[in-house]
């Protein structure tokens, strides 16, 4: 038991391991799953919710941008509309051109004062020229009071043939051999009040709307890409070269007026808009590159990510602690089950092996009684034939043959003996068969109560006989008149003198119910549950013959017919054994 | 007009006793344009243009005699006075050398400048009561746009003649110029600021000659 218990051991032990880890996997892959999903999905909604923060801040700056244009585009138009302008243009007087709009240019060369202005940017004007008819830029008397230009510059202002719309455009500037700005050039066309015709222009340059500032509390960087070039302040000369080329190739792939890409800028990630500024203009295409740092919003989601990462490695080790617990419960019920099984096997194996040795002892000690019985009956033979060989002598005295007589006597009480122990050994080993017929019970005690008359030794007894006629019960007549005998002579054994035996019988249902009773000293109280035990006898004086086993013999012989036998009662001078057996229809005895 | 007759009388007298035979005149008619707009409501001439082209409207024409004549010794002062927002004349010959009062009459501020050729001047922005009154002497032949800085539509046109001989037409184009020197000269008719006819006269003292500009 204990070799098969150990061996069971690491059964159970790897049972609970492999629960414990499959457990754990499908833990992990619950919680890897939901990490997945729940930093995919929140990643995605900071990312779109940065990009429509964005987007807001630069439609917001677009309405900004729009409204500088407009306020820059009605001080042009208000401008060219000047009388002493347009005298000057159609009086042909352009050399009074520059200096009749002094004023006003002079104005518009320092700017705006209104609050509104200021706020949708710079209004300083950094030069002013005139167009003449031809498109031509008209050269100011003096430059510095309009802006000095470069020759190569100013001829960017010029028109093959003058713009009937307003038009913006936005122009590179050399300022010395490596830096470059780039104007904001508004052309406000001047109409003749004479023929309506375009007889001039107005070309204002202004400083391009910047935003440099943190919006949204992120980084927000702004340039203009135009002729191929990025202008960028914020960004390297080197980071702007290669930023310009990536937009020169998004632009020339997408002809999109407004949208958005991915780059990565001096090692940091951007998310990068662009927007046609001036759709539709005479001027070269010009975008407005907004760069939005995603730095900030890396280093959120990496966050994000070392915080999901906590969250699920808690999780997981809960999770693995409670899969831990829960397979130590699953594995519980199983472990008892087999150490319960393992008991169950070792007490049945116990059991069986007892069997077995009970068996074998039984079996030898049946063997043995069958044996003995066999060994002793040869010499009993002998013996009692030597003892009747003797009293056929004449030639004896008298005290001798009653001697011989006495021994005779004991023979066959020998005999007796003998024989009983021989059918209780027959009882134990199950040999014994069972021929069941109806036998009348109460012509078998008739008989027997004959016999019991007809004892040399009978004591001076009353009997009472209360046995209907013709009661019959199951059984072999050979063992149901043995008990009946036996119970009989014990009645007459164990009586006392002038005293009584009773024997009433009846049928009780489908039982005969048997009652034989007898006066005399009754059982003691002690003795009473031992009286059918082997080679018991009630102690009631040495001079009652018997060998102990009547009384057993007969309840082994009323129990192998299924029947019973007990003490009824045994005090006050009457001692009553009832004796039941199943009742047989008569029938059958009238056949035979 | 009126005042521009008396002028030119003045001018015709003080020539007098130079030509001696002054005694000539020219009558006819001038073939006007069509009048642009309807000129029920407009009571009152305005330079408008046109295609670029500079004229009064109702349309009309200055006809006057070309020729070398001397400048008056003494130069006449004549009047374009700016009333309810227009030139009054709109459309003023003279003869080179005259000065010009330009009187504001209206409650507001006025500004006369003009960018021509032929008179560039500024006399800037100036009151009702200004005194003495703006005055500008035009002294080279050509027509003179005037221009006000404060209100844009406004526009006048002097037509600077190096003659002393001329006269506007009637709205229907009809004129009559007389008291001219005898001689062979040639007569013209200023339409618009484009577009002057000329025919050449032979004027004879005491006579009438006819001349018509289709």
């Amino acid at each position: 038991m204990i070799f098969s218990a150990k061996a069971n051991g690491p059964e159970i032990t790897s049972f609970r391991t492999k629960l414990a880890i499959a457990m754990m996997l499908v833990v992990s892959g619950v919680t890897a799953f939901g990490i997945y999903l729940g930093q995919g999905r929140v990643t995605a909604n900071a990312e779109r919710d940065l990009r429509q923060t964005f987007q807001a801040e630069l439609s917001g700056l677009d309405k900004l941008q729009e409204l500088r244009h407009a306020t820059l585009a009605e001080r042009c138009r208000l401008l060219a509309e000047k009388p002493r302008i347009h005298a000057a243009l159609e009086d042909n007087a352009l050399d009074l051109l520059y200096p009749s709009a002094k004023d006003e240019l002079r104005d518009l060369m320092e700017g705006g004062d209104t609050w509104s202005e200021r706020e949708a940017g710079s209004l300083h004007a950094r030069f002013c020229r005139f167009l003449d008819g031809a498109g031509a830029v008209l050269s100011p008397p003096d430059p510095k009071d309009l802006g000095a230009l470069s020759a190569k510059t100013e001829a960017q202002l010029a028109f093959k043939t003058l713009p009937d719309k307003q038009q913006i455009g936005y122009l590179t500037e050399d300022v010395d051999l490596a830096d470059k700005t780039v104007d904001e050039v508004i052309a406000v066309p001047i109409f003749s009040s004479e023929t309506g015709e375009v007889i001039s222009a107005l070309v204002v340059g202004f400083k391009p709307f910047e935003i440099t500032s943190k919006r949204a509390g992120v980084e927000v960087k702004s340039g203009i890409w135009t002729a191929g070039q990025l202008h960028m302040p914020s960004l390297s000369k080197a980071a702007q070269i290669i930023l310009g080329n990536k937009i020169t190739n998004a632009l020339s792939k997408a002809d999109r007026v407004q949208n958005g890409f991915t780059v990565t800028v001096e090692s940091v990630p951007q998310l990068l808009f662009y927007k046609r500024l001036n759709p539709d203009s005479l001027f070269p295409p010009a975008y407005e590159i907004c760069v939005y740092s995603l730095a900030d919003s890396i280093s959120q989601q990496h966050r994000l990510r070392w915080q999901f990462g906590g969250v699920g490695a808690l999780l997981l080790l809960g999770g693995f602690v409670a899969s831990h617990f829960v397979a130590l419960r699953f594995a519980k019920p199983v472990e008892r089950l087999a150490l319960d099984s393992e008991q169950n096997r070792a007490q049945r194996r116990r059991a069986e092996a007892a069997l077995i040795s009970t068996s074998e002892k039984l079996s030898r000690s049946t063997r043995y009684s069958a044996d003995a019985s066999h060994q002793l009956k040869s010499p009993l033979t002998v013996l009692r034939a030597g003892l009747e060989a003797l009293l056929a002598h004449e030639d004896f005295k008298p005290e001798i043959y009653e001697e011989l007589s006495t021994l005779l006597h004991q023979t066959h009480r020998l005999s007796g003996i003998i024989e009983d122990l021989l059918l209780l050994a027959r009882l134990d080993a199950g040999y014994l068969q069972l021929h069941s017929e109806p036998v009348n019970l109460s012509q078998l005690v008739e008989e027997w109560l004959d016999d019991l008359d007809a004892l040399p030794d009978s004591p001076d007894v009353e009997i009472q006989k209360e046995v209907p006629p013709d009661l019959y019960v199951a059984g072999a007549k050979r063992y149901i008149s043995l008990i009946v005998q036996n119970l009989l002579e014990n009645a007459r054994k164990y009586n006392r003198k002038g005293g009584r035996i009773r024997v009433a019988a009846q049928a009780e249902g489908s039982e005969i119910r048997l009652a034989i009773g007898n006066t005399g000293q009754p059982i003691a109280r002690d003795a009473q549950e031992h009286i059918f035990e082997r080679f018991r006898r009630a102690a009631t004086g040495a001079a009652v013959s018997g060998h102990g086993l009547g009384l057993n013999l007969a309840r082994e012989l009323v129990r192998l017919h299924k029947g019973d036998l007990k003490l009824v009662r045994s005090a006050d001078d009457w001692t009553e054994f009832e004796l039941r057996l199943r009742a047989a229809q008569p029938v059958v005895e009238r056949a035979s | 007009m009126r005042l521009s007759w008396i002028v030119s009388s003045n001018a015709i007298c003080a020539l007098l006793p130079i030509s001696g035979f002054a005694n000539a005149t020219i009558e006819g008619r001038v073939e006007l344009p069509p009048s642009h707009s309807a000129p029920v409501m407009a009571k009152r001439y305005e330079i408008v243009t046109h295609g670029g082209v500079l004229s009064t409207q109702p349309p009309l024409a200055v006809v006057y005699l070309e020729g070398s004549f001397s400048k008056p010794v003494t130069p006449s002062t004549k009047q374009i006075a700016q009333k309810n927002l227009a030139f009054v004349p709109p459309l003023l010959p003279i003869q080179a050398g005259t000065r010009i009062e330009f009187p504001n009459l209206d409650d507001t501020y006025h500004s006369i400048f003009s960018y021509s050729p032929a008179k560039r001047f500024d006399l800037g922005r100036y009151r009702p009561d200004e005194r003495p009154i703006p005055s500008e002497v035009f002294d080279t032949p050509g027509l003179v746009t005037l221009h006000c800085d404060i209100h844009e539509h406004m526009r006048g046109l002097i037509l600077v003649l190096n003659t002393p001989y001329f006269v506007v037409t009637n709205p229907d184009g009809r004129f009559r110029l007389s008291g001219l020197p005898s001689g062979h000269y040639v007569f013209k008719a200023w339409i618009d600021s484009t577009t002057t006819r000329e025919k050449p006269v032979d004027l004879k003292n005491g006579e009438t000659s006819h001349v018509d500009f289709p």
